[in-house]
């Protein structure tokens, strides 16, 4: 059984005229790496909210159909048990700071206060969180004197603490610069292996394709396009739904139609990939 | 951008390891008796005997010092100085200014005024410097008050300076494109449009944001809380509690009954 089962999924935000997720169905396995790619207004950000319970318990609106996370329906959960099982992240560090707690420490406790968590357990979750996302130096810190990245990890830690099953990330680092971006990447993948189910929408098509298992394409709140990150990232079609593919797939496809690119090499996304092919050009196939 | 509003001195002493709700009731205490004590130098007697004291006891005389020099003198002074011209003369006449005259009993009743005033800022001085603002509302959360309310204050310390930070920016943005944000008056509030505008509505969509972010730690469970820091409630706070509230009972009873 999937861990994650969404059925025939139909929302639409209050005064709004037209849904954002159409008869939508979705299945992701344990521990499964689910990408989510697709133009601003598609339905990303919709379907991460979906997933972590705010629609429909934070932003109402009509919900028709069913999203199941292990043993539980969304719709027969309160949101407060919902977020024990799917933690999220989104785009802005700066306001995902609970803004109440005066250090880093405390600010990752935060969360395991809210839920009674003993103060030994407490305080050897944090540590543990701490070394795992790379900040345990920050923890005196002000939550509010870091650097995006550091932010954005210190907002990673403070829903990782809470062990969710699975961790949605809405565009986690598109506010960040290229040292951040890496080191929140790194942070999901190390999770990634130790068994988390993660996912994730994201623009950034290389890094979707170095951890992905899986990818799906939305348009106008359906999906359009699924499989593995190597088929769906170099479609023809994610030009249709105003996607530019990674430059590496440009480089090769332009390759193709001058009818150089190696037959039965695929379509790279990454620079890796993409060396291989040009280098088979250059040794004549 | 990394400042915060709080007046917390950390050090190490007595005052501040007290319980914080050991030191709200100083506070109230002091100020009860302040106003209701029978002397009119009883608050006079407390800033010496007790305000001040403290503020060595708490390491922290320096600066409450410069808090009393900058921010309550002034005041205080000025009180001091309204009250003896203007307050209603009794008594034997000391000086005459013009209409003006100045009294035993019109500069006594200022000088009660001005110390009462004096020992109730004190005694916020004394709270503020020696309390971190996080210690003080979990501490009374834990005693009962409401988790949101104790948010709205902690919170409201850590995101005005982000906001006012937030402000300067929005204030260079809109000059850079043009907008004169000095001159007359007119000139000015047709400036604060373009500034107030992006201000409020980016505020609006943080605090969704915000909100979103808080229930995704579960902040409404209805769990019982735990807390990462222990607060110590020793059996000299609650001694001192006790003494401090018959203390004030004593006092007020003895404006009443004798």
């Amino acid at each position: 059984m999937a861990l994650i089962d969404i059925k025939n999924l139909t929302y639409q935000y209050p005064i709004t005229d037209r849904p954002a997720l159409r008869d939508l169905s979705l299945k992701v396995e344990e521990n499964e790496f689910l990408a989510v790619i697709g133009r601003n207004g598609a339905g990303k950000s919709t379907l991460c909210y979906t997933l972590a319970g705010f629609v429909p318990h934070f932003f109402r609106g009509d919900l028709q159909g069913t999203v199941r996370v292990g043993e539980k329906e969304s719709a027969e959960s309160t949101l407060n048990e919902w977020v024990l099982q799917v933690g999220l992240v989104f785009q802005n560090p700066f306001n995902q700071i609970s803004g109440s707690k005066f250090t880093v420490y405390e600010e990752i406790a935060f969360g395991l206060e809210n839920i009674g968590i003993p103060r030994e357990e407490m305080h050897q979750r944090v540590e543990d969180i701490m070394s795992r996302t790379g900040i345990t130096d920050l923890g005196d810190r002000s939550p509010y004197a870091l650097s995006g990245g550091q932010q954005q990890r210190v907002a990673l830690a403070s829903i990782l603490v809470m062990e969710p099953r699975v961790l949605v990330l809405d565009e986690p680092t598109s506010q960040l610069d290229p040292i951040g971006t890496r080191q929140v990447f790194q942070v999901i993948k190390s999770m990634s292996g130790r068994g988390m189910t993660v996912v994730l929408a994201e623009h950034k098509l290389e890094w979707i394709a170095e951890f992905a298992d899986r990818v799906i394409a939305l348009q106008d709140g359906k999906i359009i396009l699924e499989g593995s990150p190597g088929e769906v990232l170099t479609s023809p079609r994610l030009d249709d739904i105003g996607i530019a593919p990674s430059r590496y797939t440009r480089a090769a496809r332009a390759a193709k139609e001058e009818g150089l690119w190696p037959a039965g090499q695929p379509l790279p996304v990454r620079l890796e990939e993409a060396r291989q092919g040009f280098q088979r050009i250059i040794d004549g196939h | 951008m990394t400042q915060q509003l709080t007046f917390y001195i950390d050090r190490d002493s007595q005052l501040h390891r007290l319980n914080p709700l050991t030191k709200i009731v100083l506070v109230f205490s002091f100020i009860i008796i302040a106003f209701t004590g029978p002397w009119y130098l009883l608050p006079a007697v407390l800033i010496v005997l007790a305000i001040i004291p403290l503020s060595f006891l708490g390491r922290i005389q320096k600066e409450y010092a410069a808090a009393t020099r900058k921010l309550l003198l002034p005041v205080v002074g000025f009180l001091f100085v309204m009250q003896s011209l203007f307050h209603p003369d009794t008594g034997e006449i000391l000086l005459k200014l013009w209409f003006l005259d100045i009294s035993v009993g019109s500069l006594r009743y200022a000088f009660l005024t001005a110390s009462r005033i004096f020992v109730m800022v004190s005694a916020f001085i004394l709270l503020l410097l020696t309390t971190h603002p996080s210690v003080l509302m979990s501490d009374l959360t834990r005693r009962g008050l409401s988790g949101s309310f104790a948010y709205v204050i902690t919170s409201t310390l850590q995101i005005l300076p982000q906001m006012r930070a937030k402000a300067s920016t929005i204030i260079d943005a809109q000059r850079s494109r043009g907008l004169d944000t000095e001159g007359g008056y007119r000139q000015r509030v047709r400036a604060l449009l373009p500034l107030a505008g992006p201000l409020v509505f980016g505020s609006l969509v943080e605090v969704e944001e915000r909100a979103i972010a808080i229930e995704a730690r579960a902040f409404t469970s209805t769990q019982p809380k735990t807390y990462l820091t222990e607060i110590p409630d020793t059996p000299l706070d609650r001694t001192i509690r006790w003494s401090l509230v018959v203390l004030t009972i004593l006092t007020v009873g003895s404006n009443l009954w004798l």
